[in-house]
């Protein structure tokens, strides 16, 4: 994100400014949904649409440039998945300059906290996500991104999607 | 990172091979024919009393490492070979670059799995100065290959050290576990080290855990797995060392199919979520089997039993959890106070 759009973004002051984190997944497009319809008549709600991509480690690939090339793809991939869900949300009413769309490509040792400090850096004071539905062995091997947010989020609440 | 362990000196010839060979060997053990290779690429070809030369250093190939690995005990790594160093006679192990990517199964789970040398070679830098790890350096042979070569450690599997320590599980209890956490808290640190330098082990098993005879001290071994992690990064590892943890309070596995045929008063208590979430039919509330284990200690098991809210984020927080329950161990035995 430049530092003019973050600068626009977190001087939102009283604003709700409502931070949707998603990902390609069935669950995040129900979110998405679920806040058209039910932000969708708000006037002074501002959505900001993010979306984490795990830079990956050099161990993944053979060489850098396929490294690139992955990641170039992903990004690529977002981009499109993000467009659509703006359309989602500007269909239901909120205006285009309520809306913002970012990716964010970093090293992450946790989504959720990657979220949770972007959260904290546009001064968002909801956090949306869906919920994968994965079972009790899924959360342990590989930890769930809803559960770590309701969990460590301070200073906002957190909505969860089903 | 640079290569490291190269030697300024011109490449050794085959006579300076064979000089050397005989120097180690004897003549009379010295083959006739071996081939001198510096291109490992298929490691196939890498057999058995050849010499591979490595940063100009030259190393006597012997055998095969082996590995119990999916039920199938002693595989052969054919990747993964024991060496002599000509230079100075002592023993190296060989990791030669073997790009595997596969599946492992964790309970109902199936999880994609990479063999990285670049990553054990970056950890293998990383931890050059850390006890509680295998060492060694890496090297890029002539075609570019990541080799990875390792000092050779002298001794046995620290599970096998453990499961001979006591008479019954009370004397092991009242003698030995505090000792043994003393050591696992080390080796918890150590992965605690890793993951604060943002690596993962990747690979947590009892059987990568060495008790080091030399320098009485365990040592993980085997850090070149990787897998696109989700949410958590560290969960696999915390998982790993749940199980290891679950193992030595208990020494060895409790396992429900053995209660079941020698202890049917005792498999009548268990329910589902007294089971290891990772292997179900593994007792992880070890309480129940040894009532005079220390509520402290059994409430971090069951953090790793089917029954779990709440797992495990860092080694941090399990590291805090082991402290207050290896001192009620301490107190209720009188000793490691």
């Amino acid at each position: 994100m430049n530092e003019a759009t973050l600068t626009e973004l977190v001087g939102r002051g009283d604003e709700r400014h409502l931070l949707l984190a998603v990902d390609e997944s069935a669950n995040s497009r129900r979110a998405v949904m679920y806040v058209a319809d039910f932000f969708g008549s708000y006037r002074d709600v501002f959505v900001s649409l993010l979306t984490i991509i795990q830079e990956p480690s050099e161990d993944y690939f053979p060489t850098e440039e396929k490294r690139r090339r992955w990641l170039e793809d992903k990004r690529q991939a977002m981009a499109g998945v993000l467009e659509e869900y703006r359309r989602i949300l500007l269909d239901a009413g909120i205006t285009e300059e309520r809306v913002a769309a970012n990716i964010s490509v970093r090293p992450c040792v946790s989504i959720g906290d990657a979220i949770l400090e972007e959260q904290e850096k546009l001064r968002c004071c909801i956090v949306v996500v869906g919920r994968r539905g994965i079972s009790h062995d899924e959360e342990f091997i590989f930890g769930s991104t809803s559960n770590k947010i309701l969990h460590h989020a301070h200073n906002c609440a957190v909505m969860v999607i089903e | 990172m640079p290569q490291r362990n190269s030697h300024p000196t011109a490449p050794p010839t085959a006579a300076d091979i064979r000089r050397l060979v005989v120097a180690h060997a004897g003549e009379e053990r010295t083959p006739d024919k071996f081939q001198v290779i510096t291109d490992t690429s298929d490691f196939f070809k890498v057999e058995y009393n050849d010499v591979v030369v490595l940063g100009d250093r030259p190393y006597w190939v012997k055998r095969y490492e082996k590995e119990g690995r999916f039920g199938l005990d002693d595989e052969p790594k054919y990747w993964v070979r024991r060496a002599v160093d000509l230079v100075d006679g002592s023993t190296k192990i060989l990791k030669l670059v073997f790009h595997e990517e596969f599946e492992t199964r964790i309970g109902s789970m199936v999880i994609t799995c990479f063999r990285s040398p670049k990553k054990e070679a970056r950890i293998l830098d990383l931890v050059a100065e850390h006890a509680n790890f295998m060492h060694g350096h890496w090297v890029l042979d002539a075609a570019g290959n990541n080799i990875r070569i390792l000092e050779f450690i002298h001794g046995p599997r620290y599970d096998t050290v453990v499961e001979g320590l006591g008479g019954d599980h009370r004397d092991y209890f009242d003698h030995h576990l505090v000792g043994v956490l003393d050591q696992f808290v080390e080796a918890l640190q150590a992965i605690k080290f890793l993951h604060d330098h943002g690596e993962k082990h990747g690979d947590i098993r009892r059987d990568h855990l060495i008790w080091d005879l030399d320098r009485q001290v365990i040592r993980w071994i085997d850090f070149d797995y990787n897998y696109l992690h989700r949410e958590s990064m560290f969960s696999l590892d915390l998982q790993g060392l749940g199980n290891i943890l679950i193992f030595l309070v208990g020494r060895g596995d409790v396992l429900v199919p053995d209660l079941h045929r020698d202890r049917r008063d005792l498999f009548d208590t268990l329910w589902g979520e007294d089971l290891s979430i990772s292997y179900k039919h593994r007792v992880a509330n070890l309480k129940k089997i040894y009532p005079y284990i220390p509520e402290s200690l059994n409430r971090i098991l069951l953090h790793f039993s089917f029954g779990a809210k709440i797992f495990y984020e860092t080694t941090e927080q399990m590291l805090d959890d082991l402290a207050r329950a290896r001192d009620d161990v301490a107190s209720a035995t009188g000793r490691g106070s």
